[in-house]
């Protein structure tokens, strides 16, 4: 267990000291996280309330692929993600492999589905009561749906976080489609990947402890969405 | 006395069940209509149809109000009232800004609030609406009628959760709002709540 208390005062000084691979990979992996979760919320919660809201055929179709894409494992989005964009894919033109333009693509895919799912099913379970309350006050349909929406603010809340959770700690996507390279792409979870197997703790244990802060943020986060949902 | 529902055969089923079956239904402006009879004997849905939240399935209900924008006239207290998850001020002003009115809102707020017995409006304001008893809820969901000052006030069991003290309240808030010309249909298990009110009862029969 030596070793593991030798990287345990490393990483604390490698973090105080934070030097430019460790900031390096922080700043890749905060990068790539906060433009897919920007995409996949851009598209994920108006399909999701719609999903969650309307009334339409295939509906439950729908709600099935979207449920069932909840499970679609890291490592097939970042293959299919490949396929894509590597030179002789279609979009092999645009130089998107192993960027982080590319790792977004993948990741806001990942994310998607957790956006569009659990924006659907907070919309499901408001009160039905809510949206008859506010039509027999007068309000317009889009007034309704723009009110049940604020009404569900905190799931909303909750969505986010958990997306950006999911997204901030995969290793698949970022590994394929970004390459891990130093320097550019490589973040906290390939970094910590790639230093474990090299025997290089100090520097694993630095980013696995930014990555648990991170967690106990979201978990603060989420904590407080709930309480606020309850409540509220 | 000038008519302002009228209904002929009417008739809504949910699925393969039928929840209303209505040969006729008259109400006058100005009176106020009980619906009493048994669970399951329509009278929840009668409101629904009438506040224009549902459409029947057969039979004609005409309404002698502005028949383009009912819900403008018309609105509807639920058994089990549902307030956003605001604020009291919020909740009980939130129809008129709705309707884009701005002006006289904390006037028309303290009016409506005192109407249904809060005898310090302000006290209440910044109050979210989960620190609410169930009692105060629904009377906080009434003033949110009463400052729409409506033509038609459709009250679904207005005192089934809440205590004596609060129900004595409601019922004489409602005197105050027929006093003032709305008219208003209240569904209810008690017919004899009214018994003090020159109120017309229609006995609702659970459709065969």
């Amino acid at each position: 267990m030596g070793y593991f208390s030798d990287g345990f005062q490393n990483a604390v000084g490698l973090l105080l000291h934070m030097d430019d691979a460790t900031t390096s990979a922080i700043s890749a992996t905060l990068t790539s996280t906060g433009c897919a979760l920007l995409i996949a919320l851009t598209l994920g919660l108006p399909v999701g309330f719609l999903l969650g809201y309307t009334q339409f055929p295939g509906k439950r179709f729908c709600r099935l692929i979207s449920d069932t894409l909840l499970a679609f494992p890291t490592v097939l989005i970042g293959l299919i993600v490949y396929v894509f964009i590597t030179h002789r894919g279609p979009l092999g033109q645009y130089g998107l492999l192993f960027t982080i333009p590319g790792m977004v693509i993948g990741q806001a895919i990942l994310a998607l589905p957790i956006v569009i799912s659990w924006t659907a099913q907070a919309v499901e379970n408001l009160d039905s009561r809510c949206r008859e309350t506010l039509l027999t006050l007068g309000a317009s349909p889009v007034q309704v749906a723009l009110l049940c929406i604020k009404e569900i603010r905190y799931d909303l809340g909750m969505v986010c976080v958990t997306a950006f959770g999911r997204v901030v700690t995969e290793v698949g996507v970022a590994m394929m489609l970004g390459g891990n390279i130093r320097y550019s792409t490589r973040t906290m979870t390939t970094a910590i990947s790639l230093e474990t197997s090299k025997g290089e703790f100090a520097q694993g244990i630095a980013l696995g402890l930014v990555l648990l802060l991170i967690a106990f943020v979201i978990n603060l986060l989420m904590a407080w969405f709930r309480r606020k949902g309850r409540l509220a | 006395m000038t008519p302002l529902f009228e209904a002929r055969d009417l008739c809504k089923n949910y699925g393969g069940i039928k929840a209303l079956s209505l040969p006729s239904f008259f109400m006058g402006k100005g009176e106020l209509v009980v619906l009493a009879g048994r669970n399951g004997s329509g009278k929840s849905t009668l409101l629904r149809l009438l506040a224009f939240l549902e459409k029947p399935s057969s039979g004609t209900l005409r309404y002698y109000g502005n028949a383009t924008e009912p819900r403008k006239e018309i609105t509807l207290l639920l058994q089990d009232a549902y307030l956003l998850k605001e604020t009291v001020m919020h909740n009980v002003t939130l129809g008129l800004r709705l309707r884009g009115e701005k002006h006289g809102l904390l006037q028309r707020f303290t009016d409506a609030m005192q109407a249904v017995g809060f005898s310090d409006p302000m006290a209440m304001a910044d109050r979210p609406q989960y620190k609410l008893s169930g009692g105060e809820k629904q009377r906080v969901a009434l003033a949110a009628r009463i400052i729409l000052k409506p033509s038609v006030l459709l009250l679904d069991e207005p005192t089934a959760h809440v205590d004596a003290d609060s129900e004595k309240t409601i019922l004489s808030s409602i005197a105050h709002i027929l006093a003032s010309g709305t008219s208003v249909v209240c569904a209810t298990h008690d017919a004899g709540l009214f018994s003090s009110f020159s109120a017309r009862t229609v006995w609702l029969k659970t459709a065969p």
